[in-house]
């Protein structure tokens, strides 16, 4: 769906630049971007089915929600099965904020908001972290007028400041009003249309739309899992504290991805399905280390960054050295996109790389060259001496490689 | 005691999906449950 609101993007404002003529109008049809996105999430889950299907002789595949009916049981709602050990994997959900009315108004949810039939002509997008991001450009590409409420004083809050403030300014540029430090006191709806209102700086302001949509906090999915039952510790937002084998307060329980808070990526959950199944199948007692867990927010340009911001590693003592440089080159050039900027972190003691910072056209690709060199504790040489392909965007990773003197 | 499965795998999502195969390649009986649809969101 973002790659719908990027073809869109470039199809309807920026076509002319790069020679291509369109004559008449350039619509969306947001049904067929909903049809195309269900097809390949289709295409997935059938490869999934396939990849289980071929391992039935160990894997029983059942459908149901499971529910704790005592240490070693649960209650499929068909039958009841015993485990010898368990591994939760049960993930996490939008979490509805505490904003007065929100229960007296229709509103969408990141997964509801990529099933509509029709582009609204306006949205509010509560929450300015990674998904209200996400949506609030994609929906402002599809067409939408959208309004962007952040409560924190930047966008992306915990990424690197600087690249948070550029990215607000693109979002700009293409329309988006975006408001950060808002504090939504209440929403309401009037008139067939949704209204907000909240405060910057202690100046109450109101915003209204045809749709709200919710971006806020997220919870873990633990309500009907039955864990008090197994005696399986749960936090207040739902999410089951664990210790560095993943494993529960119940030690034959085990609790990965989202459902344990945290790092709630996707990525990190795939990492710690099969450290879990080797503690829990074959007791080998492996430990996470989270120490290089790469994130990106998937925008236009794309927010990409591993390890500490430049203010962390100088929090922790850090004598720092950044290099910094604009996104630009030749390919970034040839693109039509030399939008953004690059930093990486790296420790003058002994030039290893503490963090890497990305904003930029592919940015959330480019990032993982400096990911491979931070898994081993890479030095920035690495990067900085090593030749890269031209053209290519690769390359203003080395020039911020070289840039960290 | 013996229990039905070795292993059971509650959510067939990212995290879950892996953790089956691998207790699978690993010799155990596993089953897996999902409520939803395969893959997460």
């Amino acid at each position: 769906m973002l790659w719908s609101g990027q073809v869109m993007h470039l199809a309807a404002r920026r076509a002319a630049e790069f020679g291509v003529e369109i004559k008449g109008p350039v619509r969306f049809r947001m049904e067929k971007a909903v049809a195309r996105k269900d097809a390949i999430v289709r295409k997935i889950q059938k490869g999934i089915h396939g990849a289980l299907n071929k391992r039935d002789d160990r894997i029983t595949f059942l459908r149901g929600a499971a529910r704790f009916v005592g240490d070693h049981e649960v209650d499929t709602g068909d039958a009841r099965l015993s485990f010898a050990k368990a591994v939760i994997a049960t993930g996490a959900r939008r979490s509805v904020a505490p904003i007065a009315g929100l229960d007296t108004v229709k509103f969408l949810t990141n997964r509801s908001a990529l099933e509509l039939d029709h582009v609204p002509e306006s949205l509010i997008v509560i929450g300015g972290g990674y998904v209200g991001i996400e949506f609030a450009q994609m929906y402002a590409r599809f067409g939408s007028r959208v309004t962007l409420l952040g409560k924190s004083p930047r966008l992306a809050p915990g990424e690197d400041p600087e690249l948070s403030d550029l990215l607000a300014t693109y979002l700009r540029d293409e329309g988006i009003d975006v408001r950060t430090g808002a504090a939504v006191a209440a929403v309401r709806a009037e008139a067939g249309r949704h209204r907000a209102t909240f405060t910057v700086a202690g100046e109450e302001h109101e915003a209204s739309a045809a749709v709200l949509l919710i971006a806020t906090g997220r919870v873990g999915n633990t309500d009907n899992l039955g864990l008090g039952e197994a005696g399986i510790e749960v936090k207040a937002e739902g999410f089951i504290p664990v210790d560095d084998q993943l494993r529960t307060s119940q030690p034959h329980v085990w609790a990965i991805g989202d459902v344990k808070g945290g790092l709630m990526f996707t990525h990190v959950a795939t990492y710690d399905g099969p450290i879990a199944a080797l503690n829990a199948v074959k007791d080998q007692g492996r430990t996470v280390d989270y120490r290089v867990v790469p994130r990106a927010v998937f925008s236009d340009p794309t927010l990409a960054s591993v390890g500490l911001t430049e203010e962390e590693a100088r929090n922790r003592g850090y004598d720092v050295a950044v290099g910094k440089v604009p996104a630009g080159g030749a390919r970034a050039m040839a693109i039509g996109d030399t939008r953004g900027m690059l930093k990486a972190i790296v420790n003058r003691a002994d030039q290893e790389i503490l963090g890497f910072h990305i904003l930029a056209a592919a940015g959330d690709d480019l990032l993982h060259e400096a990911v491979a060199a931070m898994y081993h504790h890479g030095t920035i040489d690495r990067i900085g001496k090593s030749i890269h392909v031209h053209p290519t965007l690769s390359e203003m990773v080395k020039s911020a490689a070289k840039a960290a003197k | 005691m013996t229990h039905d499965y070795d292993l059971l795998v509650i959510g067939a999502g990212q995290g879950g999906l892996p953790a089956a195969h691998m207790a699978a390649n690993l010799g155990a009986k596993v089953a897996l449950i999902e409520q939803a649809e395969v893959g997460g969101t």
